[in-house]
């Protein structure tokens, strides 16, 4: 017998995402992501002035906000040949770094952990809805505690990248040519102070929390598989020396590396609410605000786990617990990264230059951020922005089923999963949140040139 | 030591046994935006966000943090309708085609719109909170040429809204609010429904640069000494008390991280605040 489950709002996300699925015997046999908030965000960026890019894009997203100021101001300075200097290069990685610390501290305590885990008697905090609640009463109070010290601790990130970056979210601090920080030995000891109590944190706390997590959850080890297509478009890569390198762009296919190349990235609309260059919703079968991405016509899974798998750290190997693992190890892979580099800051005067933007200009920025591949490109024409395209992570991963019917990354994590008990299908969303989904993010508009992005 | 977990259950127990009369319901409904509001409030420092639940606001319902999930989490929002709520509003309101380009919920088969679940809560609510330019003015949502009929929650509502504006909104502004409505009733407004305890002067009023300007010493480029006037900032204009409040553990500001101001928090942000830098 056929039933059919729908759940939505997807809570603990950032965003709004509804997912529908078709069970047989139990058992996910069909299903679709639907990312239900549109804003257009390409379309108001056309005709706005380019230097505009970097505070609008940011406003993107309210948890990975840092991530599009340093696309798109990446994006301006491949247009204007802008060379950044390797100081600025620390200090907008080390601002990217503490929006990562405070992403994944914020994922796994807020979003994560109240999935496994009983919080205590505070709304909204807790529920009684799950009935597959397994950690020992004893153990789940430390677990709260560090739920509450994660919120501490998920803030002193985000006062971190205020340091360098003015403030968080939204920072002013990243723009075109580097950052327009001054930065003194008393910025560099602050933020050397804020990263020591992040790592204590991380190290004791957050990975135990994880372990303990893993202990009792291991059949999630087992659920939510995704296709072995993994893609990164690099992030703290700039650098020779590896102990401040984290991954170089790189890309997997059915488990076997490729090179990497942005011309095999496209987007396909057979599924979204789209047609003609404009918001249709009663387009047949479509059923979601958020575009196919593809890469040589595969959907492609981004994030922590890509990234660890494609860097050589973690056995190759899906699921949704090895997922939520990554996030956890790669927190601790980069407030190591972040305690390298600070070290590394020289005390220099700023060198901001100034920009101006002069007949055709293109250019592109992909970086990897917190939930995987990012990638802005921007067309200039007469000083104001012609065309601005971004592809965010989200768009990977929940992206919905191509015009060759084949699912979306998160979709097919789905399909085949067994739901225990019918009245409280956790699955789902645990399997869901492993990826981090943003719907925020993933808010587009069809450009006119939607099949290749180059 | 005290576990945490024991002291702050055993707290919630005295609130609600003793004054639970003073906490305030409430509902955080996210719509058109990019749930930045949230995230600034998770950032709130000394009352950080444990106080704010355990003493100020019983939260019913929030799409980053609740626990629960699909028809349970908007049935709270349901069942909170009944009763004094407060409603605090993170996003602007996507009015095109019915709302359907900003759906909340999906109850017994049929979608919620953030335009019908802020219509419906609207209503009932004893005060309605605007946390961030959005929710106050349409902000980055509705900016040219406002391609989902996003329109600020006032608009929608034709009823007196609390005004936060600011992108984000500070946590310090909505936990003042928030405190200030349980002992004193509502806050003092201005013209514009903003609290005049947080924006009753300029950015430039009060700005650490001022001294720049009164000598006539302007910086020609991001990252220099000087006041950012001629590069384009928007202090002089815009209302707020970022430079003596300051972000994030009180570390730092946009101008004090040589960047002018971009006018954030006032009214036809981001359009009319164009362009945020010129040389």
């Amino acid at each position: 017998m056929s039933k059919s489950i729908i759940i939505d709002p997807i809570t603990r996300i950032s965003g709004f995402l509804e997912i529908t699925a078709n069970l047989e015997k139990n058992e996910v046999a069909d299903v679709e992501t639907s990312g239900l908030l549109y804003r257009g965000f390409e379309k108001i960026l056309e005709k706005k002035p380019p230097l505009d890019a970097v505070f609008l894009t940011e406003r993107i997203c309210g948890i990975c906000s840092a991530a599009h100021s340093i696309a798109s101001s990446m994006a301006i300075e491949n247009a204007l040949e802008i060379k950044v200097d390797i100081n600025d290069m620390y200090l907008r990685d080390i601002i990217h770094g503490f929006e990562f610390i405070q992403n994944h501290l914020r994922q796994f305590y807020l979003f994560t952990v109240p999935s496994y885990v009983r919080l205590p008697h505070v709304s909204p905090l807790y529920q009684n809805d799950y009935t597959d609640y397994r950690i020992p009463e004893k153990i789940e109070k430390v677990i709260s505690d560090n739920y509450i010290k994660g919120i501490e601790m998920s803030r002193l990130a985000h006062e971190g990248e205020a340091v360098l970056g003015g403030k968080a979210p939204h920072n002013h601090g990243v723009f075109p040519g580097g950052v327009t920080t001054t930065i003194d030995s008393y910025k560099i000891s602050k933020v050397k102070s804020i990263i020591k109590s992040l790592s204590e944190f991380i190290s004791n706390n957050m990975m135990e929390d994880m372990d303990i997590i893993s202990d009792y959850y291991s059949d999630y080890f087992k659920k939510g598989k995704s296709y072995n297509n993994f893609l990164s478009f690099g992030v703290f890569n700039n650098y020779n020396e590896e102990d401040i390198t984290y991954i170089k762009s790189s890309v997997i296919i059915e488990g076997k590396y490729n090179e990497f190349s942005k011309d095999k990235i496209s987007e396909d609309i057979r599924y979204s609410y789209y047609e003609d260059g404009k918001v249709n919703l009663d387009k047949e079968n479509s059923y979601t605000f958020i575009k196919a991405a593809r890469y040589d016509g595969l959907p492609m899974e981004v994030g922590p786990l890509a990234r660890l798998i494609l860097s050589g750290e973690y056995i190759m190997r899906s699921s949704c617990m090895d997922r939520n693992r990554a996030r956890v190890i790669e927190t601790e892979k980069i407030i190591n990264i972040m305690d390298k580099m600070i070290n590394r800051v020289k005390i220099m005067e700023n060198n901001q230059g100034i920009y101006n933007f002069e007949g055709s200009l293109i250019g592109f920025g992909l970086t990897d951020t917190t939930r995987g591949a990012l990638y802005h490109s921007i067309e200039i024409e007469n000083s104001i922005i012609k065309r601005y395209n971004i592809i965010t992570p989200t768009v990977w991963n929940l992206s919905p089923k191509g015009s060759d019917g084949v699912y979306g990354t998160v979709e097919k994590s789905l399909m085949g999963t067994k739901i225990n008990d019918m009245k409280n299908p956790v699955e789902i969303g645990r399997i869901v949140r492993s990826y981090d989904p943003c719907v925020s993010c993933a808010t587009h508009v069809l450009n006119r040139d939607y099949r290749a992005c180059t | 030591m005290d576990n945490i977990t024991d002291k702050m259950f055993n707290d919630a127990k005295d609130i609600i046994g003793k004054n639970n009369e003073k906490k305030l319901k409430g509902i955080w409904l996210e719509a058109a935006g990019c749930s930045g509001n949230i995230i600034s409030f998770l950032n709130g420092e000394n009352p950080g966000l444990m106080y704010a639940l355990t003493s100020l606001i019983d939260l019913k319902y929030s799409n980053t943090l609740m626990a629960n999930e699909g028809e349970r989490a908007y049935e709270k929002f349901l069942s909170t309708l009944n009763g004094d709520f407060i409603l605090i509003v993170d996003g602007a309101i996507s009015t095109i085609e019915d709302g359907k380009y900003n759906i909340i919920a999906n109850y017994k088969g049929k979608r919620i719109t953030a335009l019908e679940a802020a219509l419906r809560a609207g209503e009932k609510a004893k005060f309605v909170m605007a946390a961030g330019t959005c929710a106050s003015f349409g902000g980055v949502s509705a900016a040219s040429p406002n391609p989902s009929g996003s329109k600020s929650i006032s608009e929608v509502l034709k009823r007196s809204v609390i005004n936060l504006p600011g992108c984000p909104c500070h946590p310090d502004w909505v936990i003042g609010v928030l405190a200030h409505i349980i002992s004193y009733g509502m806050p003092h407004l201005d013209e514009l429904n903003r609290p005049v305890m947080f924006y009753g002067s300029t950015i430039h009023d009060n700005c650490t640069r001022r001294g720049y300007f009164e000598k006539k010493i302007f910086a020609k480029k991001l990252g220099e000494k000087g006041c950012m006037f001629k590069l384009g900032c928007r202090g002089p204009v815009t209302k707020a008390d970022c430079p003596r409040r300051k972000w994030n553990g009180y570390v730092n500001w946009p101008i004090g991280n040589n960047s002018p101001c971009i006018g954030c928090a006032q009214p036809n942000f981001p359009d009319k605040m164009e362009p945020f830098v010129r040389y």
